[in-house]
């Protein structure tokens, strides 16, 4: 029983990087309705990015700010050069996946020359640990944790009581009308590729923190539970990411105390199979903060 | 609002299927060229170059640099120079199988091919064997003990004798009763696991705990929390990528302090040397960290000339000189002379003329001369004589199925990442193990 509990603390640990990542990877799904599969590639890119600066001497924690602003411009200069135009030709869904499924192929192989096939660790201090019955979490831990809290609430505050973000749901919901009623809809676009991107960024950063070691193969391992926690909550719905981390990242862990450390991965597509059986729109998607602004 | 959560709603069961053909997507690359009167010839390494695996193709690349260089600065093949090519199988058989097609496909001028590890063997083998084109792969599969074809060659042990090496320096030379396995769940990784227990059981220790991890999660406490608390003396592992670099990093802070840790022979390796000691740090590898290695002394003509021109291949590969003592790159580099040397032996780039002379120089008919370097050999075949290969890696002992394997090392890095032996296993002490282990 004490394992289970231990399991449980370090979920809530992976719950808070899964949840930092699917929120930014559904937003952007939901506002510019592009399924972007080289979201996990611009994480390990930005997670090196700060890595580059970290391993200069400059603390984890500005190295991070770094992470963020990469992961942003990034994302950023991918929607502007590669994604918006395949979308202004009237490219379908299907060719838009299949087209940032080639970028993230992409993206991994050109990062490999530049970063090598070496794993790499940032120099960072765990802090003391702290223990709460079978639960240990570092301060580190508790510091990823408190600021994945605090990222929901800023994305919370940004979508129901910005204009930024009134527009955001209007532009998810009817691109053409939300123009039609003069909401600049490509800068809408523009923004929700930074912000979405600085998740992107910070996510990336934070997963390397909280695993001591990553290396360029880790961007592909990213995607997969971002994505089941995505469409798990309800695609395109930022709060139902934040309940699908919730549930992907403990039963990933608990999943591990008690099956198997090697099912781990398929764990977490098994609970994406059955909420999709029993509720194929996910678990929030008709209630979604990216609905249109009333 | 309802509307555009509908249309979305719609989409999102291609994501799961997706993300999953994103994890499979590989592939390799390569280009055409014929073979004619001196035209090149090619050397494929089929391994992992992307991927969890990614480490090991950089050290097949690593030995076919040097031997490309000694072949072509003694004047070629019979006048033919040799060239080395990558082709990326990824760690896996979905991506090995069209690269080894692709390669065959494309190219008719494969003299030889090296690589195809655990992770691709039993694809590739048989696409390679089929094509006529020797291969030195460094798979430890248990299936190609007595395997039927007639093109492969395996110049080190099955990874079963790597774990009962484990096993034996664990128990005879440690004298640690209580073991943890941690490998990684790939296909090369897991292939240890099996022997150990067997071993580990029938020779009275204790396996306190059986760990298959997923590589690459970004966090491994809950399994780390589990295995710390079967209270092992020492942990056993193969876990690639930064997987193991993880791991252990976990075990160092949720224990206190590192435990001891033993690997397989992977795991003497420039690229997991760095990761760990970036994650636990230099001094705990070091005072912590033992492995078995191949039994290679690292000496003698024939690996200064390996070594010579590993350095020099710096110049085309970066990180070449990193890997000189690296076992299976001084064996496949080893290979590839015999390959060589047999054609110039045969007087043939016809790969079904010269193959069943490999295992000829690898294991010297009567009277043949021992030869060190590709020059010498060349020289002594132009004088009539036949040759025996002891290169970089020592003798060679072909048995009927091209398996060669010799005695075990057991080992530590020093704080540059060098191999250090601290003690050996010969072949007598690892045959008693692997017989007391059932293998």
């Amino acid at each position: 029983m004490s394992l289970i509990i231990a399991a449980f603390g370090f979920g809530l640990v992976s719950m808070s990087i899964i949840a930092i990542a699917a929120v930014g990877f559904t937003m952007q799904f939901g506002i510019t309705n592009m399924i972007n599969l080289a979201y996990g590639q611009v994480m390990i890119s930005s997670a090196y990015a700060a890595y580059a600066l970290n391993n200069t001497g400059v603390n984890i924690w500005v190295a991070l700010i770094v992470g963020a602003i990469f992961g942003a411009v990034f994302s950023f200069v991918l929607n502007r050069l590669v994604y918006a135009p395949f979308q202004r030709k009237g490219t379908n869904l299907i060719g838009m996946v299949i087209i940032s499924l080639a970028v993230s192929l992409l993206v991994a192989n050109l990062l490999l020359p530049i970063v090598g096939y070496y794993s790499v660790s940032y120099h960072v201090d765990p802090g003391p640990t702290f223990h709460a019955g079978s639960i240990a979490l570092t301060g580190l831990q508790l510091a990823i944790i408190a600021l994945a809290v605090a990222l929901m609430l800023v994305i919370h505050a940004l979508l129901k009581l910005t204009r930024l973000g009134k527009a955001m749901r209007a532009t998810a919901a009817n691109p053409t009308l939300a123009r039609n009623c003069g909401i600049p809809t490509s800068r809408v676009i523009d923004l929700a590729w930074l912000i979405t991107g600085a998740l992107c960024g910070v996510a990336g950063t934070v997963a390397g923190m909280n695993s001591d070691s990553f290396a360029v193969s880790n961007g592909s391992e990213f995607l997969i539970p971002i994505i089941a926690a995505a469409v798990l909550g309800g695609a395109g719905n930022p709060y139902g990411a934040m309940i699908g981390a919730v549930i992907i990242g403990v039963m990933t862990e608990l999943s591990a105390a008690v099956i198997s450390p090697q099912y781990k991965q398929v764990i977490a597509f098994a609970v994406l199979v059955l909420v999709m059986i029993l509720r194929p729109q996910g678990l929030l998607a008709k209630r979604g903060a990216l609905a249109a602004a009333g | 609002m309802q509307a555009g959560g509908h249309r979305l709603g719609r989409r999102v069961g291609l994501l799961p299927l997706l993300a999953l053909g994103l994890a499979a997507c590989g592939g390799g690359s390569a280009t055409g060229s014929g073979s004619g009167n001196n035209s090149p010839l090619l050397i494929g390494i089929v391994a992992p170059f992307t991927g969890p695996d990614a480490a090991l193709g950089p050290a097949y690349f690593a030995a076919c640099l040097p031997a490309a260089r000694a072949i072509n600065s003694a004047g070629g093949i019979m006048g033919h120079t040799v060239s080395c090519q990558q082709f990326d199988t990824r760690g896996e058989p979905a991506d090995a199988v069209p690269a080894a097609q692709q390669m065959v496909a494309s190219h008719s001028n494969l003299m030889a091919v090296v690589g195809c590890t655990s992770d691709e063997a039993s694809s590739v083998a048989p696409i390679i064997d089929h094509a006529h084109i020797p291969m030195f792969c460094m798979t430890g599969q248990s299936e190609f003990n007595k395997t039927s074809f007639t093109y492969f060659h395996r110049l080190v042990p099955p990874d079963a004798f790597d774990s009962y090496a484990l096993v034996g320096s664990a128990l005879d030379y440690f004298h640690y009763k209580n073991v943890a396995l941690v490998f990684g769940n790939d296909i090369g990784s897991q292939a240890f696991v099996g022997p150990a227990m067997n071993a580990l059981q029938h020779l009275g220790a204790t396996v306190t705990i059986n760990q298959s991890i997923a590589l690459g999660q970004p966090s491994y406490r809950t399994e780390v929390t589990a295995m710390l608390a079967t209270h092992p003396d020492v942990i056993f592992t193969e876990a690639l990528g930064p997987t193991d670099a993880t791991y252990l990093a976990e075990v160092k802070q949720l224990n206190g302090s590192t435990l001891p840790f033993m690997g397989t022979s992977a795991t003497i390796d420039p690229v997991w040397f760095k990761a760990v000691t970036g994650a636990i740090g230099v001094q705990d590898v070091l005072n912590k960290f033992t492995a078995v290695d191949l039994g290679v002394s690292f000496s003698g003509p024939g690996y200064t000339e390996f070594k010579t021109n590993l350095d020099a291949s710096a110049a085309q590969f970066a990180d070449a000189p990193k890997y000189a003592e690296r076992g299976a790159t001084l064996h496949l580099y080893d290979g590839i002379m015999q390959a060589a040397l047999a054609m110039d032996e045969t007087q043939s780039i016809d790969p079904t003329v010269y193959n069943p002379k490999i295992k000829d120089v690898g294991n010297g008919v009567s009277g043949a001369t021992t030869v060190n370097t590709y020059k010498d050999g060349v020289t002594a075949i132009g004088s009539g004589k036949s040759v025996v290969w002891v290169g970089a890696g020592g003798p060679t002992h072909y048995d009927q199925y091209n398996n060669s394997q010799q005695g075990y090392i057991i080992v530590k890095y020093d704080s540059t990442g060098n191999e250090v032996t601290i003690s050996k296993l010969t072949e007598q002490q690892t045959a008693a193990i692997i017989a007391a282990g059932g293998g």
